[in-house]
């Protein structure tokens, strides 16, 4: 078996290189150790409304809603009301990630590229130190695929990284743990996506409910696993439920555990390898979404692939291309927003109580920075202070 | 006797991948969809047993 790239992975960062590798003309193999593409779906399914400018995904199948803002509660239940219009970037539609993920492939296999699945990846093929492809599992039997290329797309736990001495171990102050509901029968639910802050209610990271129609939901929950107990996910989700009235005849169709990194990315090129997605770390240290980086992503690593394959060249000089357009689209705001995350850790629940005070009559519609500080200083002048660092950041940008 | 070692409840185990990526010792990985930890390579640091969302993993005397 021979390609000019095999890819380890059917995720969204998997498929969207795929397709875009092989358009560009280079022959393409994804693996997958599962039997189903986006099966199990490990995710909150929030997508920024961006991907409607991409062209990547057409129809509306994967749409279980499209959300018309969303809300954010501090501690002590104060609401933020941000409408679609200025939170569509980070929550415009919740999705079915399994037909997701599949139509993704879809576009993947009729680009030509091949799909094989129950495959699991092993390690890489070396010759004189040279990653020449991959060894795997396929079922019960073990193969060797030759490859110029190997994308490891193979998420959080990446191994591909680390057999390419990438070092891909998150500590575990980058990694929000995760579990998740899908209720039906969920009383008065609007299309809104909501987010529960609080350091009782979810340490370090935060408590959602997304809905996916008119009964469905999401509800879920990440903590940062620095700040975790054996189980403290899910217990502390189970309490907020117990609380939660529209939840109170409901009963979950779904439950899932997942994990996230909210790390800097790593180095994503060696000579004839690529890293991309989850595996890449590359996910919005904030919210956690990774979804639109994926797409983003794996655009500019298809088509870095389809012009190696084209020169032949397969070095990592010639594949940086990829490391640094990816930067130029999506590195800074992940940079600012990793130092922004290490502060938000550091604030105290009071401090989220009186921002949520400053805002939560705030027209976000007209949102600027100026009007914001504003809006903060006038109520709780105290804030400004303890906001110093947050500032600081922002102006660097 | 050696220190003990953190194990996997696979009736448990949801296959989310959270041990498997803060194990500093790459001692986590998967059989059958369930995660099962490499006794041998285990320093017993409890991260993964502090990770784990639903309380899958223990580790007793840590």
């Amino acid at each position: 078996m021979k390609y000019d790239c095999v890819i380890v992975g059917s995720g969204p960062a998997g498929t969207v290189t795929a397709r875009f590798a092989a358009e560009a003309g280079a022959k393409v193999l994804i693996i997958e150790r599962r039997a189903e593409v986006g099966v199990p779906v490990l995710c909150g399914e929030g997508i920024s409304r961006k991907i409607d400018n991409w062209g990547m995904i057409e129809g509306t199948r994967w749409i279980a809603g499209k959300m018309e803002g969303a809300r954010i509660y501090s501690p002590d239940k104060t609401c933020v009301t941000v409408s679609a219009k200025f939170g569509g970037d980070e929550t415009g539609y919740v999705v079915y990630r399994d037909i997701f993920d599949q139509e993704l492939a879809r576009h993947a296999v009729k680009a030509g590229a091949k799909i094989m699945m129950n495959t699991k990846a092993l390690g890489l093929i070396k010759e004189n130190g040279k990653i020449k492809g991959v060894k795997a599992k396929h079922l019960d039997e073990e193969i060797e695929i030759k490859a110029d290329i190997v994308v490891g797309a193979d998420g959080v736990d990446s191994k591909v990284g680390n057999w390419a001495s990438i070092e891909t171990t998150l500590k575990p102050n980058d990694l929000e743990t995760c579990c998740q509901y899908t209720f039906t029968n969920v009383k008065n639910l609007d299309y809104f996506c909501e987010f529960y802050l609080g350091k009782e209610i979810a340490p370090g990271g935060y408590i959602w409910i997304f809905p996916k129609g008119k009964n469905i939901a999401n509800v879920g929950i990440g903590i940062l696993a620095s700040l975790s107990e054996a189980g403290m996910a899910k217990k502390l989700l189970d309490k907020f439920i117990e609380k939660e009235e529209r939840l109170k005849d409901a009963q979950p169709i779904r439950f899932l555990a997942g994990a996230v990194p909210v790390a800097l990315p790593v180095e994503t090129v060696r000579d004839n390898l690529i890293l991309v997605g989850d595996a890449a770390r590359h996910v919005d240290p904030i919210t956690g979404g990774g979804l639109t980086h994926c797409l983003e992503v794996g655009k500019i690593a298809g088509e870095v692939i389809g012009k190696a394959v084209k020169e032949k060249n397969f070095s990592a000089e010639f594949l940086s291309e990829y490391e640094t357009r990816w930067k130029e689209a999506i590195g800074k705001k992940m940079k600012r927003n990793y130092m922004v995350k290490e502060i938000l850790l550091d604030m105290d629940d009071k401090t989220f109580n009186m921002l949520a005070d400053s805002l939560k009559d705030y027209d976000f519609d007209e949102i600027s920075t100026i009007g914001i500080v504003k809006a903060l200083v006038k109520k709780h002048p105290m804030l400004l202070m303890k906001l110093r660092p947050l500032i600081k950041v922002a102006k660097e940008s | 006797m050696g220190k003990p070692k953190a194990k996997v409840d696979e009736t448990k185990c949801l296959a989310c991948c959270g041990c498997i990526s803060v194990c500093p010792q790459d001692a986590i990985y998967w059989i059958a969809s369930k995660a099962v930890v490499d006794s041998d390579k285990c320093i017993s640091c409890a991260i993964c047993i502090r990770t784990c969302p639903i309380g899958a993993i223990s580790g007793e005397g840590f």
